[in-house]
């Protein structure tokens, strides 16, 4: 199989599997008893929030363990409820949503944008965005939930009071996330009814999924995997699109090759529809994603894509590869073996025709 | 719905989709046909196209194309088994639902959105039956 849905999930690392079923049988106990379980237990969860802490140059009092990247997004947007809510069109639906149920327009207002958006890759400029939200007293969140082991992040650089993280983007479980919040910020617990947290997220702790976390945290770390995205993922993605371009009729980027993270390359294929793309090429063994509504049980396409081309047709014909560090170059040779091919049987039975010959 | 399959549709959808019949590949002019229905828009994710060559009053051969997802190409496909060598009466009266049971059910809502080209058949014999008030004329596409 050749898997290029990472930014969908990624399988979990040897260390990853290899932490969560030890802690199965050594750390089950409840995290917040007194007893020496417990204790041991909590130790471990402290030593992940203190790797992804060191990794984001943030404090460990700052750093909230959630059930993952929605839940994350969510707690921030409801700490605002009534309150001002500014997103862009490129945010995940949790962000997206959630503003629109729960947005008002009592000050300070809340900023909510993504450092780089998940199906294109593309960068925001969120340096810019968050000094002009501070001089006027409002606050400033970024979903960072692609961009962790992509690319270094020093959180006070960034100048951000709330941040979203999770696990399984980077090799650890999915059920496991974070959140960022700067200490002194506005903060309401979305679940409450616990003291976990410092009373800041009821619920048990999820200790096994946070010590899984923690060893993908470490892998994160040890290799500086930001390194490998920028040489090895970089040249590897820039070699597809080329390849795709140069050998594809009616192909065209939708990602911006300079401005977006190295790992994720998402491209349109005229009069070929996304999802029998993606199901073609599974049936190769080739593991992709798409823009199309199709694929995604809703009638209207990536909302993403629409913001980007404003074209129902691209976004219809868009598939999303996406890079992990287990990637090779014959991954991209098994793509281009079967990929022009399949484009050209679907551009030959469609009722479009090609524009571009 | 799918459950114990490794696939997300039906294993008759995977073989329409991966086998396609009686598919028009590349130019119109490939086949000769008598009229042309369409149906979908490629904004909404699906287009369709028959091509129907008739005679007798009965649907002796056809072709389709499709812009549009698995479960599309693969009602396109049933439709296509399921049309020949019907009477035109025959051919219009085919709904949805028939061929949503001839493919075992596609997912619910993939119903609605992907199941068209019957209506691309009924267009057809439509525009076939404006064209052939009286007898059916032959009408040579190059």
């Amino acid at each position: 199989m050749v898997y290029l849905d990472y930014a969908a999930t990624s399988p979990l690392l040897p260390e990853v599997i290899k932490a969560m079923h030890e802690a199965e049988q050594k750390f089950f106990a409840n995290a917040s008893a007194l007893h020496t379980p417990g204790h041991l237990a909590m130790n471990k969860i402290e030593e992940t929030r203190s790797l992804l802490a060191k990794l984001i140059n943030a404090e460990p009092s700052e750093i909230i363990f959630t059930s993952g990247a929605s839940e994350s997004n969510n707690t921030v947007i409801r700490t605002f409820e009534g309150h001002k809510i500014v997103t862009s069109p490129l945010e995940h639906h949790s962000i997206i949503e959630s503003a629109k149920v729960l947005s008002g327009d009592k000050e300070p207002a809340l900023y909510s944008y993504m450092l780089a958006n998940n199906e294109i890759g593309e960068f925001l400029p969120i340096d810019k965005i968050t000094k002009k939200v501070h001089k006027n007293g409002d606050f400033a969140h970024s979903d960072l939930t692609q961009i962790l082991g992509k690319l270094t992040i020093d959180i006070k650089a960034l100048d951000l009071d709330y941040a979203t993280f999770s696990a399984h983007k980077i090799g650890g479980p999915v059920g496991v996330g974070a959140l960022y919040v700067k200490n002194g910020v506005p903060f309401k617990p979305f679940i409450i009814g616990g003291n976990q947290e410092k009373k800041r997220r009821g619920t048990t702790y999820n200790t096994i999924g946070i010590i899984g976390f923690g060893a993908a945290l470490k892998h994160t770390i040890d290799h500086e995997t930001w390194k490998i995205y920028d040489t090895k993922i970089r040249v590897l993605r820039n070699k597809l699109a080329r390849r795709i371009l140069g050998e594809i009729p009616g192909s065209s980027l939708n990602t911006d090759l300079d401005n977006s993270l190295p790992n994720i390359l998402n491209a349109s294929f005229e009069a070929a529809e996304g999802e029998s793309i993606q199901l073609y090429l599974d049936a190769e063994g080739i593991i992709v994603s798409t823009g199309s509504a199709c694929a995604s049980g809703d009638i209207k396409p990536s909302h993403v894509l629409m913001a980007k081309t404003g074209d129902a047709e691209v976004a219809h014909s868009s598939i999303r590869f996406s890079f992990g560090l287990n990637n090779t170059e014959k991954d991209v040779e098994k793509v281009m073996q079967v990929l022009p091919k399949i484009i050209d049987r679907l551009q030959k039975i469609s009722t479009i025709e090609r524009k571009q010959k | 719905m799918n459950e114990g399959q490794d696939w997300v549709y039906s294993d008759i959808v995977k073989e329409h989709f991966m086998h396609p019949r009686n598919f028009l590949f590349g130019s119109e002019s490939q086949f000769d046909y008598d009229a042309v229905g369409i149906v979908g828009n490629p904004i909404c994710g699906d287009q369709m196209k028959m091509y129907i060559k008739v005679e007798d009053n009965k649907i002796k051969d056809l072709r389709w194309k499709t812009y549009g997802c698995a479960s599309a190409i693969a009602s396109t496909s049933a439709l296509s088994e399921l049309a020949k060598g019907k009477t035109l009466d025959e051919a219009i009266k085919i709904s949805a639902k028939d061929i949503d049971d001839y493919l075992g059910n596609l997912p619910k809502h993939k119903f609605h959105c992907s199941i068209l080209g019957h209506q691309a058949l009924a267009d057809a014999v439509e525009k076939y039956r404006a064209q052939n008030p009286s007898t059916p004329r032959k009408h040579k596409n190059q």
